[in-house]
């Protein structure tokens, strides 16, 4: 089942009344709406409060959500609309020199044009988690390095990397899941000690 | 289940395999804590100068003070309304006929018909009596009578043991 089909069923969940479900759905989507509205309103904790507001109204509007367009695109319209409202309500201009859609936004990864104005707390927390996540990366062995940075960052499928590795599918998966892993396990004391805080 | 949690988020599970992980995330916390670390892991590995804040936290509080949402799944609403659509036009359809029939029966059996038909009834046996006198007439050219009517085509053959007998003794003669 694609990427976009397990969106579906998330959404279909939601839809019957599993909030839980949306809850997954935040947990993937936050960061890319959150750099996307960043765009538009680049005060940081503006833009946190308008990444929320732009899930509550996804949530809002699912049951109108019928599958005609991928989940993401159809959360990005909202993220674009709830930020230029933002912009409208505080009297500030939306830009239009740069004008996007949707899947545009989901390409457009420059990094001078998604920079946040983060606070000094946030700025130390998002350090910390880059920090503990490319140490581990490096600490892995060489198979699942490879494996989840072929999965991650070239973004190939389970096929594509085992061919590339010359391995069966079923070690890939294995690779992929050990990588992931080993780099939550250092992850977790900083997110549980951040709990109720800022992650 | 965590390794299959990863393989979901890389979306490499088949259908019945995900329905069944996802109803196990509704109901265990710490898989779906699993579920946002290896999301968070994907994020910092592909653009670790935009990680900000966890919002899952504040968007589910939000969500908590939410009308739980419930929508009619579309497909399963399609199938329904196209069901009652077919099923809909059967049933006029099978109105349709019944009336066509009723209507169609009403005609034939109205009184003023049976009574037109018991009224001809005599003429009927009048004609059945001209025709009687037609067939008496004409029967040796009736179907039923084939053996009278071929006659004029056959030769009568009879068979004598004494004019054999006379006709043998003049042949040794």
């Amino acid at each position: 089942m694609s990427d976009k089909e397990v969106d579906q069923q998330l959404v279909e969940r939601v839809q019957r009344g599993d909030k839980h479900a949306f809850d997954l759905l935040v947990s993937k989507y936050q960061r890319k709406l959150g750099r996307l509205i960043s765009r538009f309103v680049k005060d940081s904790a503006e833009a946190e409060d308008v990444t929320q507001e732009a899930f509550i109204k996804a949530y809002r509007a699912l049951p109108g959500f019928r599958g005609e367009s991928a989940f993401y695109t159809w959360l990005y319209r909202i993220g674009i609309n709830t930020a230029k409202n933002h912009l409208l309500s505080t009297k500030r201009r939306a830009p239009t020199s740069t004008q996007f859609d949707a899947e545009e936004a989901e390409a457009f990864e420059e990094a001078g044009l998604l920079r946040e104005v983060s606070t000094p707390e946030n700025e130390l927390m998002s350090k910390q988690v880059v920090g503990v996540v490319q140490a581990s990366l490096q600490q892995l062995p060489e198979d699942l390095r490879s494996a989840l940075t072929l999965r991650e960052i070239e973004g190939l499928s389970y096929e594509e990397i085992a061919s590339v590795m010359n391995c069966p599918v079923g070690t890939v998966r294995s690779r992929i899941f050990r990588a992931r892993e080993a780099v939550a396990e250092n992850l977790r004391p900083l997110l549980e000690t951040s709990k109720g805080k800022r992650w | 289940m965590k390794q299959e949690i990863s393989a979901l988020m890389d979306g490499e599970l088949f259908e019945d395999e995900v329905e069944s992980l996802l109803g196990r995330l509704k109901r265990d916390t710490s898989a779906r804590k699993n579920w946002a670390a290896y999301h968070l892991i994907g994020d910092v590995l592909r653009q670790p100068e935009h990680i900000h804040c966890d919002l899952s936290a504040k968007v589910r509080a939000r969500l908590s003070e939410e009308p739980t949402v419930i929508a009619p799944r579309w497909h399963v609403a399609k199938q329904r309304m196209r069901a009652f659509a077919m099923s809909a036009a059967a049933s006029l359809a099978a109105i349709g006929l019944v009336v066509w029939m009723s209507l169609q029966i009403g005609n034939e059996a109205s009184p003023q018909l049976t009574f037109q038909q018991n009224a001809l009834r005599p003429v009927n046996m009048q004609i059945q009596s001209k025709s009687n006198d037609y067939l008496m007439a004409h029967q040796e050219f009736s179907p039923s009578t084939d053996m009278s009517g071929g006659a004029y085509y056959m030769r009568t053959v009879s068979y004598s043991e004494s004019a054999m007998q006379e006709k043998n003794k003049a042949g040794t003669k």
